[in-house]
């Protein structure tokens, strides 16, 4: 288990935030990521994503604090997490991509790291803003998102040896893919839905009739 | 298995007879509101069924199918009796009919109604009757017709139109306001003396960009089967005590059913922080369930202090707002106990009591305010007037019948505001979900403590602005120090 928490992995993920590209190649090609490292980044954002919804001032949060329910919040980041590492993977490997499933799912998770640092203070200073005053709220946000997704854009970048414009398109692609994902899983429950439905009828009618 | 579940029944059998039967458990309908989120919130029942008035038990003989209802200046209940072609009259106390005009005399000649649908009483205690099949209104005197309304000339109007006058409204200078069947340009406006001065209050019709599209894509023969887009209807009308008409109209998106027009016309209600005056929102759309779409707002009423009522038809409902617009209790519904409708038509207020008049059952139901109906009408009067202070005493004790409520907390809440206890005044604007005011408050709250710890703070900040540069030639230093160690 330690192997993955190793000082020189530690290492390589603090270093995303002033070498990245640097780290990110690190990550790829030598073997210094970590998967638990990246899965727990996905966990602390679905933890404070979720601590968001529930804390932030009401002037900003129009959300009923009453209807957010943690683990549902946090499976559906992980479940997003993980369709767009699958839709990136797959749509990479058509197109020349480096990368392997596990290089995404780090660099993914790894680049989280800015919207966790600031989704905290960002719940925090909510509540020091009143109507009007929103915009250093959403600042603080933009600026985590922002961070985060110049790393994201980095990290697909490196470890699939893409240059910029290409990076883009597979991203673009990779949405697209999402929704095919999103759109068959949909139909295999319905279906799954329909074929209960009919063996539940037939069993009711065996039960009236016998 | 059987021994567990008899022992649940005989538990729960004990508890049925220790919980006594709530008086609210009784009344046929349930009582809501809707919060900040759209959802519903029931609440205690704020009007409770009393009597209901049928022809019957006033001495007038069964109604049929009455469609109007207006109370006079002197406590009168003027009826439509549509079906009978009648206008019954009843007494304020609603025992017993004070006359019934089946006919009357125009210059001396015998004349009589035919579907008479909408009343109107002015000042001056005339009666004005919206004669529809006759296509005229007739002002009555007693059983002396002083004036007749009929055959609008003007340029506005189509060629061949045909007047037939549903409900009716008169305001202090005697003008009068008709709501005609088929008139989609507005209220007709009557002069004085009984002309047509034209439409009032126009409801503009709104086409999304969604809708101009389907119409460019669509063919010739598509466009001639498609919905017609044609302003809304006004369903019934209304005068405050100032000359403002209150009008209900149909909304087929569900967000404005009730308008407050200015003597020129244009709307101007305040609508609250849902900005919805339109009845139930959250309504489902389904062509196979009954109780889908907008509600069907078809009167209104102006009560007192800025309240106003309207009923809805589809859903039986009777919803109250405020002057700002706030949602203040919904009740009623359809169905065939007592105190439910099958057809509300008509919605009259007088003291405390709220009267509807259903044209299939004909009869009118009478609601007499609860405790919580009552502390809410009062602590929204109190605030019409402007008594904050007394306004906060009726808000705690609607608070402890009903925690939930909004405008009770905002209430609260802006009435420390005004006494200047900021911190209070933000935890009850927080639980009445005022954004706008809970920030007045607030910075309010942010200025008193900067104010008041100015001193600590500059102090500090001094301090750790002096720090730095120190600590950062102290840290330099040391570098340097162990570099030249390791060098050495």
């Amino acid at each position: 288990m330690s192997k993955y928490f190793t000082k020189e992995k530690m290492h390589y993920y603090r270093r995303i935030f002033t070498n990245p590209l640097d780290s990110f190649y690190e990550i790829r090609y030598r073997e210094h990521g970590s998967i638990p490292v990246a899965l727990i980044c996905v966990l602390m954002f679905g933890l404070v994503f979720t601590m968001n919804r529930i804390f932030a001032n009401f002037i900003v949060n129009d959300i009923d604090p009453r209807t957010v329910n943690g683990l549902t919040e946090i499976g559906a980041v992980f479940m997003m997490f993980l369709l767009f590492c699958i839709g990136n993977w797959s749509v990479t490997c058509l197109m020349d991509g480096e990368g392997r499933l596990k290089d995404i799912v780090t660099v993914t998770g790894y680049s989280l790291t800015p919207l966790i640092a600031v989704y905290i203070p960002a719940t925090l200073l909510s509540h020091a803003v009143a109507a009007g005053e929103e915009i250093f709220y959403y600042f603080a946000l933009a600026f985590g998102i922002g961070w985060t997704a110049v790393l994201v854009l980095m990290g697909i970048m490196t470890v699939h040896n893409y240059n910029l414009l290409k990076t883009l398109i597979t991203l673009v692609f990779t949405f697209f893919a999402m929704f095919v994902f999103i759109f068959l899983a949909m139909l295999i429950f319905d279906l799954i839905n329909q074929v209960i439905i009919f063996i539940r009828s037939i069993y009711t009618e065996l039960i009236f009739r016998y | 298995m059987k021994k567990i579940s008899s022992c649940v029944l005989a538990v729960l059998m004990l508890v049925a007879a220790v919980i006594p039967v709530s008086a609210t458990g009784v009344v046929p309908y349930d009582s809501y509101i809707f919060d900040y989120w759209e959802d519903i919130v029931l609440t205690p029942a704020p009007y409770v069924p009393g009597r209901s008035v049928t022809g019957v038990s006033v001495g007038a003989g069964a109604f049929s199918g009455p469609q109007g209802m207006t109370v006079g200046y002197d406590g009168r209940v003027y009826i439509a009796d549509t079906g009978n072609d009648r206008i019954v009259i009843i007494n304020a106390e609603m025992t017993e009919t004070v006359g019934i005009i089946e006919e009357f005399y125009s210059d001396g000649i015998a004349d009589t109604f035919r579907s008479p649908y909408g009343v109107a009483v002015c000042r001056e205690n005339l009666l004005y009757v919206a004669d529809s099949l006759n296509n005229r209104v007739v002002v009555l005197d007693g059983d002396t017709a002083v004036k007749i309304i009929s055959d609008p000339q003007s340029e506005m109007l189509d060629e061949g139109f045909v007047f037939t006058p549903l409900k009716i409204a008169v305001d202090y200078a005697g003008r009068v306001y008709v709501i005609a069947r088929g008139m989609f340009q507005g209220i007709m406006v009557f002069s004085e003396q009984g002309e047509f001065t034209g439409f009032f209050g126009t409801i503009s019709v709104q086409i999304t960009p969604w809708e101009i599209f389907w119409r460019m894509i669509s063919t010739r023969a598509q466009r001639e089967r498609q919905v017609l887009f044609i302003p809304t209807e006004f369903t019934g009308v209304d005068v405050d005590p100032d000359g403002f008409i209150y009008a209900s109209n149909i909304d087929p998106a569900g967000e404005q059913a009730a308008r407050r027009l200015n003597p020129s016309g244009e709307d101007v209600i305040r609508k609250g922080e849902n900005e919805n005056l339109g009845g139930d929102m959250g309504f489902i759309l389904s062509a196979f369930n009954i109780y889908s779409g907008p509600s069907r707002i078809v009167d209104i009423v102006y009560r007192d202090k800025g309240i106003y009522s309207m009923v809805d038809t589809l859903r039986g409902r009777i919803f109250t707002y405020d002057r700002e617009g706030n949602l203040l209790y919904i009740f009623g519904g359809l169905g065939n106990q007592a105190g439910t409708f099958r057809q509300p038509v008509a919605i009259e207020a007088f003291g405390s009591q709220i009267a509807v008049l259903d044209a299939l059952r004909n009869e009118i139901m009478i609601f007499d305010e609860t405790e919580y109906g009552r502390l809410i009408n009062e602590a929204v009067g109190l605030r019409f007037d402007g008594d904050e202070a007394m306004a906060v005493e009726k808000w705690r004790q609607v608070l402890v019948l009903n925690e939930n409520l909004e405008i009770a907390n905002v209430g609260i809440g802006k009435a420390y505001l005004t006494a200047g206890d900021n911190l209070n005044a933000m935890r009850y604007l927080k639980l009445g979900q005022d954004r706008t005011f809970y920030s007045i408050a607030y910075k309010r709250y942010r200025n008193e403590v900067l104010k008041e710890n100015l001193p600590a703070i500059l102090t500090v900040l001094m301090i750790v602005a002096a720090a730095i540069p120190v600590t950062l030639k102290i840290v330099k230093r040391r570098k340097r120090r162990r570099e030249g160690g390791e060098g050495a």
